[in-house]
């Protein structure tokens, strides 16, 4: 994967636009997927997205081969959210919540037929309620719990992408662990 | 429920790291066979953990990279040929 990605990355460097739309592919859902777990909106969590394709389009030219690809392009992701998350109002959580719940209805992958309408409701509320949890970790607890839990990152990878010490990552991780007992260990 | 010691709270935060050296697992092992609190306070932070790794897979909207590629900056040659 990494050197098919390389290549398209010559390409684009090269000029050919058309390369950029293979690497939009190959990564679209994992960095929506970032932003929305992040931000708790899908039109937003897209906004974000097609922003952080922008900016790696834009600044392909600093990327470092020796690098990975998808840690720089997270990179530019999570950078994006942090700072919609600090410029959102003190009503920001309230709003999370309901965009969320939106967002959660139309993705959720709980099939439309064939199951008990008492278990999907069950199911959507438990997952609306789990991600209300994650936007209310401070961000820099948020983010690594995302990077974590959803992406399946190890803590390597994590302070090598975000440049923070190995043991910074572990403390916000075990800090963000103990916010979500706090309301999801309950239940 | 919160009074045992910060020192068994952190261990466990080690061995969910997956980074726990062997010494502070026995002890952790021994006292997780005594405490009730902490057994507690572990299977919640497990728990918590599964409930976020429990999230489904969420996908770009369709039509994602079309919009992506329409908002890119035009190369020279074709903003050449649109004048």
């Amino acid at each position: 994967m990494e050197a098919i990605v390389n290549r398209k990355i010559k390409q684009v460097m090269k000029g050919d636009q058309n390369a950029f739309n293979d690497i939009v592919e190959i990564y679209k859902d994992k960095v929506f997927q970032i932003c929305f777990r992040m931000i708790g909106s899908r039109a937003e969590a897209e906004d974000l997205a097609q922003e952080t394709f922008i900016r790696a389009y834009v600044n392909i030219w600093s990327f470092k081969q020796e690098r990975k690809f998808s840690s720089w392009l997270y990179r530019i992701a999570t950078n994006l959210c942090i700072d919609r998350i600090r410029k959102k109002k003190p009503d920001f959580y309230l709003d999370a919540e309901i965009s969320g719940t939106e967002g959660l209805t139309l993705y959720s992958t709980v099939p439309a037929e064939g199951k008990l309408p008492e278990m999907q409701v069950e199911t959507l509320e438990m997952q609306e309620m789990i991600q209300r949890e994650i936007l209310k970790l401070p961000e820099k607890y948020r983010i690594i719990i995302v990077l974590k839990y959803i992406e399946e990152l190890s803590l390597n990878e994590i302070s090598e992408m975000l440049d923070i010490p190995l043991g910074t990552v572990k403390t916000r991780i075990h800090r963000g662990r103990e916010a979500l007992r706090k309301q999801l260990g309950k239940l | 429920m919160d009074a045992c010691s910060e020192r068994m709270i952190l261990y466990m935060h080690e061995y969910l790291d997956e980074d726990i050296p062997e010494d502070h697992k026995k002890i952790l092992e021994h006292h997780l066979e005594t405490c009730r609190a902490c057994r507690q306070h572990f299977y919640e932070l497990k728990k918590s953990i599964f409930y976020v790794q429990s999230l489904p897979n969420i996908q770009a909207p369709p039509g994602f990279a079309s919009r992506v590629m329409d908002k890119l900056p035009k190369e020279k040659k074709r903003v050449g040929a649109r004048r």
